[in-house]
């Protein structure tokens, strides 16, 4: 007798066909595989049994029950209507705001935020005050809570965008640890850069700042990005801060590089959640990485685990990732609408998140 | 197996990428009558390993190149050995032109992959990002046997199927195994733009860049 | 759009539209999870923790508390006065009434 077979996604969003079976086996590889990483428990047969209903149904759209809906928080700011296919925009030139009350009024988004161009702290110092002034109109008019968002991006302050050595070249040479004293003045400068960014932004009454992939220059850039949120805590103590991830682990370019005495190479999750909590977060954004060769089973489990394990554990709320390649969802610059719609679910109903 | 438990010390001294552990090993295998080229296969096996423990966040980029710091002593140990016995090139596994395509400066995934690349026994030249289409070809020329193509954003990621159909041009494309990678890119994209291999992680790219080197 | 209609599809509370950006500010105001997040928020409506994403409840609700709505009512508070207005629903400042009080003179 022919095997039922369910109509899925691969991580790249291809559709493909998948037995029950071969779904369970997939779910339980992935999770395995994030359990063994981070030493956290693995999904148990009640959490794999929902998945596999999950991701089996064969309904385009699932969602959650009434009453279990999620608070949906919005990075990247206008750029996801202005921006280039670089940033998965759609192309269409509008004001910025226009595009944060299309946002709050026709998308239901509970939060937003204002973005420059490029997306990354080092920029916005030289243009500070037009960003200031656009906060300023913006907020007049908007209702929901408005953030200024951008990536700390440490990578522009090595060479050639920045005064400090690229550690990865240094390391390559053997310069161990001429390449650890330039991540750590990078990081510091770049701490520097979120107190000054941070602190104007909030006096021209932003709701407060959305710190996007945090440490995707690696461990440094999340020390640097924990110091620069430490100071603009401290300045600003009524700040709504938000502090996302780059990936599932803290990718170790220093490698010992602390904040506040703990090593942050190699945290995972439910570890990073401490350290963001402890630097003055109120919201830890966090994120899982697909794997475009794997399928949808495989990344939506894995996912699942790492983040479970991180809203269980964190002291503060936890927002998952669920944009073009991270919280299990395909990495196609238009995801599909069924795939999206089962890692948000999955997330809501296994991970427990607090916000999406 | 002949020297098994020599094996194992080269092996767990590579994994515990302390170099001076890594040469004593090195010198006790050398003394014990290992080959040398038995022992830079050994030390080999252990820097994968040190790869995959990187990748899953177990070490870190410093941990990795002790390891390959102490692979490079290993060679300057046996240099005489293997240089006799006519195999003196045994550990360089191919040169790898590596860069981020021209109009995108992301390079940290770039500089990773060349760094396990050069763990590995590749010779490389990385050269940085924003590299113009032609400095491939140049390389690619020059004798570079494999070429590497990083890119982060969609719009740059065509850039890769530029360099490759230059190459095409240029009639050199049979010479060089072309090698992408990068967020944006899939298994599918680079099945499309007809490159060899697409690397998912670092590790991947090192470990099937090895099985053409092979 | 491929994530954002989807994402609010299967569990978004809605914004304005309900009381998403109400439970949001509670969560960046006071660090609160999301179940403390909403239990505040449908008590300071008046609610219980299921109508307050109910669009159908909300919007009148929102208009009569001129705290913004999603539609566009002509002399309805938006903006910073709709904020300050949920200021005193929620028992929190925000910072963009707070700066817009500043620059008053008297």
């Amino acid at each position: 007798m022919k095997m039922t077979q369910y109509y899925t996604r691969m991580g790249d969003g291809k559709r493909v066909q998948m037995t029950r079976e071969e779904i369970l086996s997939d779910i339980q590889a992935g999770t395995a595989d994030a359990a063994d990483m981070a030493g956290i428990p693995a999904l148990n047969d009640d959490q794999i049994e929902h998945l596999i209903d999950i991701i089996s149904c064969q309904d385009r759209v699932v969602g959650v029950a009434p009453g279990k809906e999620v608070v949906m928080t919005y990075d990247i700011g206008q750029l996801d209507f202005t921006g280039d296919n670089g940033n998965s925009g759609n192309g269409v030139d509008m004001g910025r705001l226009e595009a944060a009350l299309l946002h709050e009024r026709a998308l239901g988004a509970d939060t937003f935020e204002l973005a420059n161009s490029d997306y990354s702290i080092k920029p916005v110092k030289p243009i500070i005050s037009m960003e200031k002034q656009t906060m300023e109109e913006i907020q007049q008019e908007i209702v929901a809570p408005f953030f200024y968002g951008a990536m700390p991006n440490m990578g522009l302050y090595y060479a050639p965008d920045g005064p400090y050595q690229n550690p990865a070249d240094l390391m390559r040479e053997f310069k161990i640890e001429e390449s650890m004293a330039a991540s750590e003045a990078a990081a510091e400068h770049l701490a520097r850069d979120i107190e000054y960014v941070g602190t104007h932004i909030m006096a021209a009454g932003s709701d407060g700042f959305n710190f996007d992939t945090t440490g995707s220059a690696g461990d440094a850039d999340f020390v640097g990005t924990l110091n620069g949120v430490k100071a603009l805590r401290a300045a600003c103590p009524e700040a709504y801060i938000n502090v996302g991830a780059a990936g599932e682990s803290v990718m170790g370019i220093h490698g010992m590089i602390e904040f506040e005495g703990t090593v942050c190479a190699g945290l995972y999750p439910h570890q990073q959640a401490q350290v963001i909590a402890q630097a003055g977060a109120d919201v830890f954004g966090a994120v899982c990485n697909t794997n475009t060769s794997r399928s949808l089973a495989w990344n939506l489990a894995r996912s699942v685990t790492f983040i479970k394990k991180a809203v269980e554990d964190s002291p503060i709320p936890v927002h998952v990732d669920m944009g073009m390649g991270v919280g299990g969802i395909p990495m196609k610059e238009t995801p599909p609408v069924d795939a999206v719609a089962r890692c948000n679910k999955a997330m809501v109903e296994i991970a427990n998140v607090d916000g999406v | 197996m002949a020297f098994e438990a020599e094996s194992k010390v080269l092996f767990d001294a590579m994994v515990a990428v302390k170099l001076p552990g890594i040469v004593d090993a090195v010198n006790k295998a050398k003394d014990a009558g290992m080959p040398a080229t038995d022992i830079i296969n050994a030390m080999s096996s252990g820097m994968t390993e040190v790869g995959v423990m990187f990748q899953r966040g177990k070490l870190f980029l410093p941990h990795v190149l002790s390891a390959a710091a102490g692979m490079n002593k290993a060679m300057e140990i046996l240099g005489p050995e293997l240089a006799k016995s006519g195999d003196a090139g045994a550990a360089k596994k191919g040169t790898a032109v590596m860069g981020t395509v021209e109009g995108d400066v992301h390079d940290i995934g770039k500089s990773i992959c060349s760094t396990m690349l050069q763990c590995a026994g590749f010779d490389v030249h990385d050269l940085g990002r924003d590299v113009p289409k032609a400095k491939f070809i140049e390389e690619i020329k020059a004798g570079c046997n494999f070429c590497g193509m990083s890119a982060l954003m969609t719009t740059t990621m065509t850039v890769m199927k530029e360099i490759i159909d230059m190459a095409k041009a240029e009639g050199i494309r049979d010479k060089v195994c072309m090698m992408v990678g990068g967020a944006p890119i899939t298994q599918a994209y680079a099945d499309k733009i007809g490159a060899d291999v697409y690397g998912e992680t670092a590790n991947d790219t090192v470990a099937k860049a090895k099985e053409v080197a092979a | 759009m491929g994530m954002d209609i989807p994402h609010l599809m299967a569990s978004g509370m809605g914004g304005i539209r309900s009381a998403g950006d109400l439970v949001a500010r509670m969560m960046y105001d006071k660090k609160m999870k999301l179940k403390d997040a909403k239990a505040y928020v449908a008590k300071k409506l008046g609610l219980d923790c299921v109508e307050i994403a109910d669009e159908c409840i909300m919007r009148d609700l929102r208009e009569e508390l001129g705290i913004g709505v999603v539609t566009g009512v002509p002399g309805a508070p938006r903006g910073i006065a709709a904020k300050m207005n949920i200021e005193k629903l929620l028992d929190i400042k925000i910072n963009s009434c707070e700066k817009f009080r500043q620059s008053l003179k008297n």
